[in-house]
């Protein structure tokens, strides 16, 4: 069996997972206990872990404070959203295309595809702006919406083609001596079998959307009202103070969204991730 | 239903050509058999009469029609793969009446031929489960029945058992069989295993190295093989092949000496062949008993099946010896055997393979 550890290695394996969770967890936590605190306790010394004066004042005041934040959080999800389906309408047939027929410079554009990965957003933002300008698109919803589908485009093309690959050849053999064309067989064989795998692809599209968007709100848009959550939150920060417990209480409310999605759809992740590794 | 013809029909992968100058007349209604060992092109032909991969030269005829450029519906062919290659995601009802689909046939006439190829394949109750839910003889069914409402004039079959197992394969075998009576189809069919195509087929088309080494019926073969290679493949277990040396050859046959030093008259046309040639003699392990006098082998291995005992050993000269013995026989491992074997009963053939034709063997019809 190789399943089977002794006690001695089980406590092992479970304190390195505790570890590594505290790395990751532990900022999350203390948002969350910023965010139950009055200012003024945040940054009293020496630290307290656990105190007496938690309440959830701050996420009733910080819709005062900054009134647009239902708004801002809405940008968020929409501009991610918009993103995350641009890019699936570009990528599936992409993917598709790179999976299964052979034309001139497969390899190569591939291979370019991956390079534009490997450039962040950042560097690219000054010759982005002034195409942006040019098209008219500053300050629209579409100045951070174009820029988040082209750089979404590589990674959701490796990853569904490489999903697409391990769908039998010889089911779209059996459509095509059946008559089918390809756009059939693609709608009707390839894509419901590709369901998890479209799924994985729309979640990573949906989470880079979403992480990316700062970027491009604060330097392609000035208007207050398609602001996303992430540029919204600066308003926290006044000219006297910064509401710190009203902020990560705003950016806990922001994330939540993609928790929720993450936790209903994890495990079409874990599946789609390792599809295919084994013979089943 | 119509006839197959395939005209000089060569396939090559850059510079790797994997078929040559294949030509074959399938004849309407007939069940053949392309067989041969792995990359013997035997896959690769039944792709390109099915349309899948493209011909670098020569013509497909089906039903005296020229289809080596049409699109495999309009070819008139089905196809059932070896992965069966079901659509898991759709019903048993779904995957069948895909190709109808595709045509887009109404609603009632396409019921009506699911059903009817349902009931030809047993699968009626089946209808509304997904195929990972059936066994695996069970998806063979339903991907013949996907293969059988289209009515196609050529049922082409890619290995379709090799993924069941021994005992399945059996009964498949028989149900195919009966399949092929009942649609009075023409069928082509490819395995690697001569069995199947010894059970199956009305003709058989061995193939080895993207050549045709024979096309005739299995007992044609069996009797009368071109030659060393389909007397070797065909037939179980293999024929024995010894070098001998020429030492006389006339019109009433040919005289050998076995590399072990055991001489032999053999009533084959002598050809071109004359003493002092190198030639190899073929005997079937089921042609040689066990007696006073003949062949001396010394037994390594016994296998007692019961009905019979496969004996194997090795001869003089150390060339490896099989001989299929009656299931009682006195046979020990470690002990010397002599087996005698009727001259007309023995296969010549000539250092190219080539086989020297019997005279004495029974004569086949084609």
């Amino acid at each position: 069996m190789m399943d089977r550890y002794t006690k001695l290695q089980m406590v092992g394996i479970y304190a390195c997972v505790a570890v590594f969770l505290t790395f990751i967890l532990l900022p999350f936590f203390e948002m969350f206990m910023a965010s139950l605190r009055p200012l003024e306790h945040l940054f009293r010394s020496p630290y307290q872990f656990w105190s007496d004066d938690f309440s959830f004042d701050a996420y009733k005041q910080m819709w005062v404070t900054v009134p647009l934040l239902g708004r801002y959080i809405f940008n968020s999800i929409y501009i991610s959203f918009m993103v995350t389906g641009l890019t699936m309408i570009f990528v599936v047939p992409a993917a598709y295309a790179y999976a299964r027929l052979q034309f001139p410079f497969k390899n190569l554009s591939l291979g370019i595809f991956l390079g534009v990965n490997m450039f962040t957003g950042a560097v690219l933002l000054i010759p982005l702006y002034r195409v942006l300008r040019t098209m008219g698109l500053l300050n629209t919803y579409w100045a951070m919406i174009v820029p988040g589908v082209a750089f979404l485009i590589p990674t959701g093309i490796w990853l569904l083609r490489s999903y697409l690959e391990k769908i039998p050849r010889e089911l779209e053999e059996a459509a095509f001596v059946d008559g089918a064309s390809r756009l059939y067989t693609l709608r009707r064989v390839v894509l419901p079998l590709a369901t998890p795998g479209l799924i994985v692809v729309g979640v990573a599209v949906f989470i880079g959307a979403y992480a990316q968007q700062f970027l491009f709100a604060i330097t392609f848009n000035q208007t207050r009202e398609l602001q996303p959550l992430p540029a919204g939150l600066y308003e926290f920060i006044g000219y006297q103070s910064v509401t710190w417990n009203e902020m990560m209480a705003a950016a806990l409310v922001g994330v939540l969204p993609v928790m929720v999605i993450f936790l209903f759809l994890q495990k079409y992740l874990v599946a789609g991730l390792t599809a295919g590794a084994v013979k089943e | 239903m119509a006839t197959l013809d395939l005209n000089a029909i060569s396939k090559s992968f850059g510079s790797a050509k994997v078929l040559h100058d294949i030509s074959l007349a399938i004849k309407d209604k007939e069940f053949v058999v392309f067989v041969g060992p792995s990359g013997c092109g035997k896959s690769t032909l039944l792709r390109i009469i099915a349309g899948l991969e493209e011909a670098s030269s020569g013509q497909i005829v089906i039903g005296g029609d020229d289809v080596s450029d049409a699109h495999p519906v309009d070819r008139g062919i089905s196809m059932v793969f070896q992965s069966y290659a079901l659509y898991p995601h759709l019903s048993v009802y779904e995957n069948i009446a895909f190709p109808l689909r595709v045509q887009k046939m109404d609603a009632a006439e396409m019921d009506s031929r699911v059903q009817k190829a349902a009931a030809i394949l047993q699968l009626t109750d089946k209808l509304q489960l997904k195929p990972g839910q059936l066994s695996g003889g069970q998806r063979q069914r339903v991907a013949i029945g996907r293969s059988i409402v289209r009515n196609p004039k050529v049922f082409l079959f890619d290995e379709p058992l090799s993924n069941l197992d021994a005992a399945l394969r059996g009964d498949m075998r028989v149900e195919l069989s009966q399949l092929h009576r009942d649609l009075d189809a023409t069928m082509v069919y490819v395995t690697h295993d001569q069995v199947e195509a010894m059970t199956m087929a009305d003709r058989i088309v061995v193939l080895n190295g993207g050549r045709v080494e024979q096309f005739g019926s299995p007992m044609e073969l069996y009797h009368h093989p071109a030659t060393k290679f389909v007397a070797s493949f065909i037939g179980q277990p293999n024929m024995n092949l010894i070098p001998a040396t020429v030492i006389g050859a006339d019109a009433t046959g040919v005289s050998v000496e076995l590399d072990g030093g055991h001489r032999m008259a053999l009533p084959v046309a002598a050809g071109t062949v004359k003493a002092g040639d190198k030639v190899e003699v073929g005997i079937r392990p089921e042609h040689v008993e066990v007696s006073s006098k003949g062949l001396e082998i010394s037994v390594n291995v016994l296998e007692r099946l019961g009905g019979v005992s496969i004996t194997y050993g090795v001869i003089g000269d150390g060339t490896r010896f099989c001989a299929s013995l009656p299931g009682d026989a006195v046979i020990e491992e470690g002990r010397n055997l002599t087996l005698s074997v009727a001259p007309e009963n023995c296969h010549v053939f000539d250092a190219n393979g080539d086989v020297l034709r019997r005279q004495a063997a029974p004569e086949m019809v084609a």
